[in-house]
């Protein structure tokens, strides 16, 4: 599967360089993306967590602009916060990079790198400030 | 196709271009400026590819859109070698 | 017929666009300026450079010009390349 995602990147690459859909062209493309050498085999991934990676980077992209405005209209009220963020499923480097894009791409956020456990992120965070502790009128400890 | 209402817009985003090129000139921290660097980065090449679409003139596209693919990379390795000896 | 089309329709979009991009430029730069925390600024840094920037590559794109795969080549890489710096200079800062 990530083999396949690979080579169909490669092509999608090689026929907009050239913008040229012949045959015999597509058939050059082919042949370089699969003749190129590839990266170490990653363990297989399960098809439909990669299309639910891809489709929830797909729609942050609409969000990033809602975030945009949000930031630009009411900056001055947020403040800057570290969080830390697991991320579901396997640890597949595709997996991983979708997953970075996605929260980099929002304004609000940036990904800051994978904490020394390597189960979560650690994100930097614009975001309002918290509402003060209650205190409860009885004193209550 | 008419093309005269563009002229502006090119005042305009060379307008924008300044800002990171008065950060990067100004002295202050080293990261601050290399942001400021990237932001340059892209922006003449957004500059470019425009002109070219204005001029209908290819050889700038070009060079816009290898600057866009391939530019980041330079800096990347140098955040990365900062990174070393900051440490 | 194709080009009244374009020229009513797709030119007044494609002006927008690459004005709101424009306005997006200005807007995320600005905060450059001042003396806020490295990570603020990237915040803003990626509204102006990365989307702003996208607008009006997509702006340029609806002229329906003759090397529009150029432009979808240069708008994909632009996405995803600076999205990653962003990531690559907060992390290494």
């Amino acid at each position: 599967m990530a083999r396949l995602i690979t080579v169909a990147l490669r092509l999608l690459i090689w026929l907009l360089l050239s913008a040229d859909i012949t045959l015999i062209n597509f058939l050059i493309g082919l042949l370089v993306a699969v003749l190129l050498p590839m990266g170490r085999r990653s363990r297989p991934l399960p098809p439909q967590q990669l299309l639910a990676s891809l489709f929830s980077s797909l729609t942050a992209i609409p969000q990033a602009y809602v975030e945009a405005i949000q930031l630009l209209l009411g900056g001055k009220a947020l403040e800057e916060r570290l969080e830390s963020q697991r991320f579901m499923g396997p640890r597949s480097a595709l997996l991983v990079f979708l997953e970075v894009f996605r929260v980099t791409i929002t304004p609000l956020t940036i990904a800051l790198g994978i904490e020394p456990g390597g189960r979560a992120f650690r994100v930097h965070r614009l975001a309002p400030p918290l509402p003060p502790r209650q205190v409860l009128p009885g004193g209550e400890l | 196709m008419s093309t005269a209402w563009l002229e502006p817009l090119q005042l305009g985003m060379v307008a924008a271009l300044l800002l990171p090129i008065l950060v990067a000139c100004r002295n202050g921290d080293v990261w601050h400026r290399l942001a400021a660097l990237a932001s340059i980065s892209t922006k003449v090449a957004l500059l470019m590819l425009v002109v070219s679409v204005v001029r209908d003139d290819w050889m700038v596209g070009f060079v816009g859109v290898i600057v866009l693919s391939v530019g980041n990379a330079a800096v990347m390795l140098l955040a990365h070698l900062l990174r070393g000896t900051d440490r | 017929m194709n080009t009244t089309f374009v020229k009513t329709l797709l030119e007044p979009v494609s002006g927008l666009l690459l004005l709101a991009g424009l306005v997006l430029w200005f807007a995320g730069t600005w905060p450059l300026l001042g003396r806020r925390s490295f990570l603020h600024k990237l915040h803003y840094l990626g509204i102006a450079d990365t989307l702003g920037s996208a607008l009006m590559l997509l702006g340029l794109l609806l002229r329906l010009n003759r090397e529009w795969p150029l432009l979808l080549l240069a708008l994909l890489s632009l996405v995803v390349w600076n999205t990653i710096f962003g990531y690559v200079l907060a992390s290494c800062s």
